[in-house]
């Protein structure tokens, strides 16, 4: 990961982070995981895998920082999403419902194991009140944001302005 | 299609992350927060804290248009009942006013002493929520300490200062904190934890004596050492009797932490040194700073919310 893209990928958390914790905290029918949805979408650039990975930890490490939960419980869950995007993105190549599809089945899977893995250390409390409604909505609420902006933020990461443009 | 690197170190890197992400997951669990976790904690939430009180200036009239929109069809009953309460409250108030007055004119007549019993108070805007958990954004300097119990601006229980930093503080909700509250349903004494998946709570009382019905109103206990006694909690949901002179029962905490924008912190206990001396088995870590301005004291309290 060159410079440029490190500082584009850092401001990119930063504001998700602040969206996150600010305007998304106080709208009860919309609630996305920006931060979660960034790692996913880092998947389908060119940064190194392990970077990628790296990426999503340290972003889980300083939402954990920021919320009640235990310090790297979003830092697992993050990384394991950020590994089996890795292995699943040319699934997504294909088209921006493919890339939405993906990112919301991702999604699925990070809220389902920041669930399960709070419930295993005891966080379960923690992690809210509505932890049902938040399977449905919060994949969902990631799917439709991934349609619109997973295209751009792989262009404007990788620079390159031919990637994931569809007939 | 995009050509991406592929790498043999993918699988290893993933497993090392998890490891330590595991592992400070359970350091984490049983330093309790404290500690090196507790210092990291303060140090990202002063970065990100300044960003979201800006933000918030943005955020909360577009997130307020949000609400109107989607209330907009009860916003207009609403109006109309809140001017009728807002009525009844006047005249209340104009009859407490009289009460006062006599009450003053009393104390005059029998040279009473009127210390003001009231608490230090610090008014706090919510600029944050991070999953349950909400930031403010008044920290050390202006008085926060870490365990100082919250309230809304209604007075009732919203929760503890869980960290803080000079310039703003995480309060965690009673609905979803770790232990229970002390509290008092009549005159029985039992404890009020969270539940998973409800911001219903679950009342236990441990030497029930006689039942509790549905309505009756639960406040925090004089037994509580995290909230000052008669604090309104919630109210208790459906009837329950003792069994084997246990009870337990359902409480819906008054506090909506959905949509609160103000609250209030507590400077309580009144002197935290004091407190620690006095019980020194209910405080664990006290430290004393003293500023220019003010002397601020930041203790960990054995946390019950």
């Amino acid at each position: 990961m060159r410079g440029r893209s490190a500082v584009i990928v850092v401001l990119l958390f930063v504001v998700a982070v602040v969206v996150q914790t600010t305007l998304f905290a106080q709208i009860n029918l919309v609630t996305p995981d920006l931060v979660l949805l960034l790692v996913i979408i880092l998947c389908l650039t060119k940064i190194r895998p392990e970077a990628i990975l790296a990426i999503a930890f340290t972003s889980g490490l300083v939402v954990d920082l920021l919320g009640p939960s235990a310090l790297g419980l979003r830092a697992v869950v993050y990384t394991t999403v950020a590994y089996i995007g890795i292995r699943t993105r040319d699934r997504a190549d294909i088209g921006r419902v493919a890339v939405a599809l993906w990112a919301g089945v991702l999604t699925l899977i990070g809220v389902i194991l920041l669930m399960l893995i709070g419930t295993l250390f005891g966080q379960s409390s923690l992690l809210g009140e509505n932890t049902l409604s938040r399977l449905i909505l919060v994949p969902l609420a990631n799917l439709a944001i991934a349609a619109a902006v997973a295209p751009l933020v792989v262009r404007l990461v990788d620079r390159d302005k031919t990637a994931f443009r569809y007939p | 299609m995009l050509s991406r690197e592929s790498s043999n170190r993918l699988l290893p890197t993933f497993i090392t992350l998890l490891v330590v992400g595991v592992l400070l997951m359970t350091i984490d669990v049983r330093l309790e927060g404290k500690g090196v976790v507790g210092v990291l904690r303060s140090g990202t939430q002063s970065i990100v804290a300044p960003l979201q009180e800006a933000a918030s200036l943005v955020v909360n009239p577009v997130a307020d248009m949000f609400d109107s929109l989607t209330n907009v069809a009860s916003l207009r009953e609403q109006n109309i009942s809140l001017r009728a309460e807002l009525a009844e409250a006047q005249a209340e108030l104009v009859g407490v006013q009289d009460r006062l007055a006599l009450l003053a004119l009393l104390e005059q007549l029998y040279g009473l002493d009127t210390a003001d019993p009231s608490l230090g108070q610090t008014v706090a805007n919510v600029i944050g929520k991070v999953e349950s958990a909400f930031v403010v954004d008044k920290g050390t300097n202006d008085g926060v300490v870490v365990g100082q119990p919250v309230i809304d601006t209604n007075g009732y229980v919203v929760g503890t200062v869980r960290t803080v930093t000079s310039g703003s503080a995480t309060i965690v909700p009673i609905t979803t904190g770790r232990n229970g509250i002390t509290v008092l349903v009549n005159v029985q004494v039992g404890t009020l934890t969270p539940q998973v998946n409800t911001s219903e709570m679950r009342l236990l009382i441990g030497d029930a004596r006689e039942p509790v019905l549905e309505g009756d109103r639960v406040v925090t206990s004089a037994g509580s050492i995290s909230y000052p006694a008669g604090l309104p909690v919630g109210v208790v949901l459906h009837d329950a009797a003792p069994e084997s002179h246990s009870l337990t029962a359902s409480v819906e905490p008054y506090v909506n932490t959905d949509t609160l924008r103000i609250v209030v912190i507590l400077a309580w206990p009144p002197d935290p040194v004091t407190a620690a001396t006095d019980d020194a088995g209910d405080v664990e870590e006290t430290t004393t700073t003293t500023t220019d301005a003010s002397t601020t004291t930041t203790s960990t309290l054995e946390n019950e919310g």
